[in-house]
Formats: structure tokens, sequence, C-alpha cells
């Protein structure tokens, strides 16, 4: 649950007085044009930034009273994941799961899985560095799910892969919304967010311009019943340059 | 997981990722230039030392000296936000997990106390060791000074991490300018022991640095070093370093309990943002340019806003001062090829001037276009020369002239010293040259893009091997014509521009090739 977010840098106000409740499982879909806010507001959620003022608290935890806890339950793909390059993709998900207080005794086998799941069990042995752009993202994936997070934060996911991992990331990130996870998704793939989330929030200028599912948001953009999501975004944005 | 096995953890990733085989090969590397360097400066400190008949006290000074330049260097960086160094996947790994921030404060300043032991221990005890040769004091002396400098590097450490996380604290808004003025203290402190080069200082100063932690390091290893005995001052002076460190330590524990890390400066290979701050004054202009004139003005604009310049401009003041002080032990009279050192110290500043070029490009631009690539390669190292000679030339000139003033009255030394000058520079212009064309042909844009190629990491070390011995190789017929000057016989006035003419044309004829050639390498080049 976001309260009455805000972050200032300097004089720039990123977000601004932004309140956002998310129910358990459901699968939102984060649009705004660039510069909107997304990031910022995704990197208060897990706890790199602080926010300037509001509460955002997840599974009932503070992020910021209360950050290990939140910390816990939250798993995150950050928009161009840079990898620890020098760690073979095994070393890394260790570190990964250790630091995330995944038992050892699962370890090893939650990384057997994942890397079967993701195709990538021949690279186990190979440096991050030296993975393209898509093993590195699915690197990234299995890294924010080994401790199975109950919210998973991504931002960007699809960015730079080719169709082929695109649908693979899709369908994973569906499988996660049924198994229960809650996911926040911030994309500019529209398609994806029409077909899978249950709720959608449109961000500009730091603000929340609209929320709801997708009827309602055409409703709101008085767009027709069968308007694409497209449609709609451009109409709530309409104002924005980036749009 | 318990907290200690927090950081152990972090820790233990954390090395394994850094040190690869070819880290670890360019460490070696590393230390063992800096060893042949300690031992260089050692050995002129030495020669200095014993001209003007000075006991170990002078050692005590000049080591509390550079200890404290050391002290004012890392401050610094703490005030920028680089005392805890981070990477990227920091951010978004270690950040974000529930590791608490003392914890990865606790690990942070574990790791660089490793990297430094690992760095500084070698040369620092090589210096300890070639002192306590010359004091005929036993390597166990040694080894104890440099743990005891070590200890010192730790403090210096720990106080710039403090001095970051004093700028994420929550210091209110009231209290901020008391807190810079604080830091500013700290600095102005450190350098005291500077004004001991001052003749006529009060001894009091020299009593006050005895308690910074620069003069208590300095002092204690002296006292190892030169085979003092070690009496109850000593014992103080330690517990008094010890005392340093754990107030510092204890004081960064206590600030790192709440999240810190949005002051932290992020190391983000292949970031745009390398070294950028968000205002500038510099501006491209290209109405009315010509091509090659905007070219050159791009890589100033360039070279401005990424603060290569001012770093330039630092690295040679330091420079200046060393050579100055090397120059005044009053070697050279002993020993002519010292000129060639010269030389070559200096030259490698061209050398490292261009190593930073191709990480600032992205030659696909030029590449793609119609223009000359031998040509664009020609601009832009002329851009980027014009600083470089004019911020070596002072340098070359304070070590020359109170060479040529004391040299007068010998012709043959008088010449080498007046071909040694402009010397310099050609050798600091062909580095470059050379650096310009090794980075055209096998240089990387990120470390990504490095690390992508680790079966190539050897070949890469072998490389800068083949460079440095390939620009070796072509400077030194410069330096060749400076030693040989010494002994020509007079006429001094036809020597001179003759000689002068023949290194100048050498330099323009080697440039040429060396430049064509790295246009050709870039327009081979597929990777790009």
């Amino acid at each position: 649950m976001i309260r009455d977010l805000t972050k200032v840098y300097a004089k720039l106000v990123a977000l601004d007085h932004v309140s956002l409740t998310v129910r358990s499982g459901e699968v939102v879909g984060l649009l705004g044009p660039n510069g909107a806010g997304k990031s910022t507001m995704m990197k208060i959620i897990v706890g790199i930034l602080r926010p300037t003022s509001g509460t955002v608290s997840v599974s009932g935890y503070d992020i910021v009273q209360d950050p290990e806890k939140a910390k816990k339950v939250v798993g995150y793909v950050p928009e161009n994941p840079t990898l620890y390059t020098g760690l073979t993709v095994k070393e890394f998900l260790s570190f990964v799961g250790k630091i995330r207080g995944v038992e050892d005794a699962q370890l090893a086998s939650k990384i057997a899985e994942s890397l079967k799941t993701f195709s990538l069990e021949e690279k186990e042995k190979a440096l991050l560095g030296s993975l393209s752009k898509g093993m590195k993202q699915k690197v990234a994936l299995i890294a924010a799910t080994l401790h199975d997070p109950q919210v998973l934060v991504m931002d960007e996911p699809l960015t730079a892969l080719d169709p082929k991992t695109q649908i693979f990331v899709n369908n994973w990130i569906t499988s996660q919304g049924k198994k229960g996870t809650t996911v926040l998704l911030s994309t500019h793939n529209l398609d994806i967010v029409q077909d899978y989330a249950t709720q959608i929030a449109i961000i500009d200028h730091g603000a929340i311009v609209a929320t709801g599912g997708l009827q309602s948001l055409r409703e709101l953009a008085d767009a027709g019943k069968d308007a694409r999501l497209e449609e709609v975004f451009l109409k709530l944005t309409s104002d924005s340059p980036g749009a | 997981m318990s907290s200690v096995g927090t950081v152990i953890t972090l820790v233990r990733y954390w090395i394994k990722g850094r040190f690869t085989r070819a880290a670890a090969l360019a460490i070696l590397l590393g230390e063992g230039f800096s060893i042949v360097a300690v031992l260089f400066v050692g050995s002129t400190f030495l020669s200095f030392a014993n001209r003007f008949s000075l006991g170990s006290g002078i050692s005590d000074a000049a080591l509390s000296l550079i200890l404290s330049l050391f002290l004012v260097g890392v401050v610094q960086s703490g005030f920028n936000g680089s005392g805890l160094p981070v990477s990227a996947a920091d951010v978004d790994y270690v950040f974000t997990s529930p590791v608490k921030p003392r914890e990865v404060f606790a690990a942070k300043i574990l790791m660089n106390s490793f990297t430094t032991v690992l760095l500084s221990f070698p040369p620092v005890l090589a210096l300890y060791v070639r002192f306590s040769f010359s004091y005929g004091t036993g390597f166990v002396s040694a080894l104890l000074a440099g743990l005891v400098t070590l200890t010192f590097f730790a403090m210096a450490l720990v106080l710039s991490a403090d001095v970051t996380l004093s700028l994420g604290s929550r210091v209110s808004e009231r209290l901020k300018p008391l807190r810079n003025v604080l830091i500013v203290a700290i600095v102005a402190i450190s350098l005291i022991p500077i004004t001991l080069l001052i003749p006529g200082m009060p001894p009091s100063v020299g009593d006050l640095v005895q308690v910074l932690p620069s003069g208590l390091a300095a002092a204690i290893s002296t006292v190892l070093v030169s085979g003092q005995p070690w009496t109850m001052v000593s014992s103080i002076q330690l517990f008094l370093l010890l005392a340093w460190l754990v107030a510092f330590l204890s004081l960064g524990l206590r600030m790192s309990r709440n999240h810190f890390y949005e002051v932290l400066q992020v190391d983000e290979p292949g970031s745009s943002s390398d070294g950028l701050s968000g205002t500038t004054s510099a501006k491209l202009e290209t109405e009315g340019r010509s091509v090659w004139s905007v070219v050159r003005g791009k890589e100033e604009v360039v070279m401005r806003r990424t603060k290569e310049r001012r770093s330039l401009l630092i690295s040679a003041i330091f420079l200046a001062g060393f050579m100055v002080i090397y120059s005044l032990s009053g070697i050279f009279q002993s020993s002519p090829t010292s000129f060639l050192l010269i030389l070559f110290i200096i030259g490698s500043y061209g050398s490292g001037t261009a190593s930073r070029w191709l990480e600032k490009e992205r030659l696909w631009i030029i590449k793609t276009s119609a223009i000359d690539v031998r040509r664009y390669v020609k601009e832009v190292y002329r851009a980027r020369l014009t600083p470089l000679l004019l911020i070596l030339t002072p340098v070359a000139l304070a070590v020359g002239i109170p060479l040529i003033l004391s040299e007068t009255g010998r012709p043959g030394s008088l010449l080498s010293v007046l071909l040694a000058i402009p010397g310099a520079l050609e050798v600091a212009s062909i580095m470059m040259g050379g650096g310009m064309y090794f980075a055209a042909r096998y240089g990387q844009s990120t470390t990504d893009d490095i690390l992508s190629t680790q079966a190539q990491d050897l070949t890469d070390i072998r490389k800068f091997l083949f460079q440095t011995a390939i620009n070796f190789g072509l400077v030194s017929p410069l330096m060749g014509l400076v030693l040989g000057a010494g002994f020509l016989a007079s006429p001094l006035f036809l020597w001179g521009p003759l000689l002068i003419a023949a290194s100048l044309l050498y330099t323009l004829v080697v440039l040429n090739l060396l430049l064509n050639a790295a246009g050709d390498s870039i327009r081979r080049r597929e990777d790009l």
C-alpha cells in the first residue's frame, strides 16, 4: 500500500502525493511516459530510495520503519540489471540466495530447478559477463524469485529482449500471478498489461492519473468499450511530450 | 544468518567477483611497478638525506606529509560520496535484500581494507625494507612498520566512509553548515604537516603533528625502521593511533544504523554520467565551424565535462612537486641517466591520457559516417594533446630551469638538459599517440565489454606489456639523443638547434605513422 508518497530530488518533484493500493495476488501494470516517476516509485518500494514523505507498506511492513522485514517479502527485477560480471551464474545466484535468507539446504535445489525452468542449466558455470542480454535478464528474474517473494516488483523486464524470450517472460510473469504472488510491473509493452494485468495504474508527471481495470480506464478516458489500452493511455496522458 | 555471517558472505562473494585471473595478474603487474617506483623514491630520498647530512628525523616529517596527503585525498573522496564505493549490482541486489545497512557498511569497510592491504602492503613493505637496509635494522622492523602504516590506511578509509555517511545521516538543515565546516577542518588539520616544510616554523607545530593520525603513524614507523629505542612515548603513540581507528569505526557503525544508500556514488560501468555534474559552462558550438573544428571542439567539451582536465592538472601538480624535490636532491649531478627516468615518467602521462579516450567514444558513429577516420583520429589527438602539453610544459620547465642554471659551466650536460625539456614533451606526445593506437586497435568501451571477453584476459595483459615495450622502443631514440648529447663537444649553439630539430622531425614522423595506424585499426574493427 502506497500512501501520499512524495519524492523530491533537489528541485525536481519526481513523485507528488502518490497513493496506490494493491491487493494480494494482483498483477498491476504500471504505465507512464518516460520520466513519469515509475522507476523512482519502484526504487522506493524495494528500499533503494527513501521517500521524502508518505509511506509504503509491503505485506504490512513499512519500508522505512521495518525495512528488513519488508525486503524479505519483496523480489526486484531492475531495469537493465547490472550483475556481478566476475561471478558465474551459480555463484551469483548462491550469493543472492544467501543474502536474501534462503536456507542452505534449499538453495542448491532451488537454483538447479530455476536454471532448468529458464533453460540455463548449461550456463551454470559461465561468467555473467559473458552472457547475452536475454540470458542476463533470465538470471535477474531467477535472482528475484529465489526467496519466493510475496511481492514481485519488475521495472521494464522486457526491454531489449528478443520475441521468443519476451513470450517466455510474459508467460512466466503470468505464472507468478497465478501462484498468488503480487506483481507490480512497469512496462511500455501495453499488450502484456492489457492481456494480463488485473489492475492498471497510469502515472504521469509524478502523479497517478488513473487506476483501475481496463474497463474503468476506458470510461475515464471517454474511449469506446472496445478501445485498446494504447488509445486509453494516449488519451489519459495526452499533455505529456513523452507519451 | 547472523550479522557476522552476512558480512562474511558479502565479502567472500565480492572478492570472488572482483579478483578474476586477469585482475590478479593486473594487480601483480601494478604491484611490480609500484615496488619499482617506491624503491626509486626511497633511494632518492635517502640520497637527499645523506647529501644534506640529515638523520631519520627528515623521514619522519616526510612520511607524515605523504600520509597527510593520502588522508586529505580520501576525506575529499568521502565528501564526494565515494567513501563507500558501490557498484550498480550492489544497488540492485544487496540494497534491496534484507541485509542491514550496518552489515553493508561493515562488509564494505572490510572489503576496502582487504583491497588496500593487497594493493599497498607489498610496496609499503618494499619501501620500509629499503629504509631498514639503509639504517641497518632487520626485516621484522620493516614488517612491523608496514603494519602500522596499514593501520593508518585502514583508519583513513574508515574516516572517508564516515564522511560519506555523514552526508546522509539525519543531520538537520540547520546543522549541515556546521558539519561541512567540520569536514573542512578535518582536511585543514590533516594538512598541518605541510607547514613543516616552511623554514622557521615553531617546534610546537611539530608536536601538534605528533597527535594527528598521520604524524603518529609516521613517528612509530620511523622509530621501528630506523632502529631508535622503543620508549613509553612510542607506546602511547601506538595506543593513540589505534584509538583514532576505533573512534572512527565506532562513529561509522553508529551512523550506518540508518538507510544511507542514497548518498553513495555508484560506480556504473559504461555509465554515461561518468564524472558528470548536472550543469556545465562548456558548450559545443557547431554553427559556421568546419567539421574538424567541431570534432576538436567536441573532444574539448567532453574532457572538460568529465573533469578529465582537472584530474590531469592535479596529477601534474603532484608530478611537478615530486620532480622538483627529485631535482633538488641533486641526483642529476651524480647520475646523468636519471634524465631518462624523468623523460619516461613525464611521458607516461601521455599514455594515461590516451587510455581514457576510447571509453568516452562511441566510434560506431564515426565508422558509419563518410568521415575520413585517419583524419578523425589525428584531430582527436590534436584536441587531447593541447591540454596535455599546456600542463606538462610547466612541469618540464620546473625541473629544467634549476638544472640549466646549475649546469651552465658544463656544456655537455647543459646540452642534455636543453634537449631533455622538449624531449619530455615529445616522449609524452609519442606515448599518447601509442596509447591511442592501442586503444583504437584493442580498446574496449566498458568494463562489461572487457569481462565479456574473459577468455582474452591474458591476451589483454600481454597486449598491455606489448604496448609498453613498443612505446618504450619508439621513444628510446629520443632518450638516446638526450643521453648522447652529453658526449658532444661544443659549440652548443650549433648542436642544440640541430638536435632539437632532429628530435622534432622524428616525433612528427612517428606520430603520423601511429595515428594513421590507429585510424586504419578503427576502420578494420568489427566489434565497435
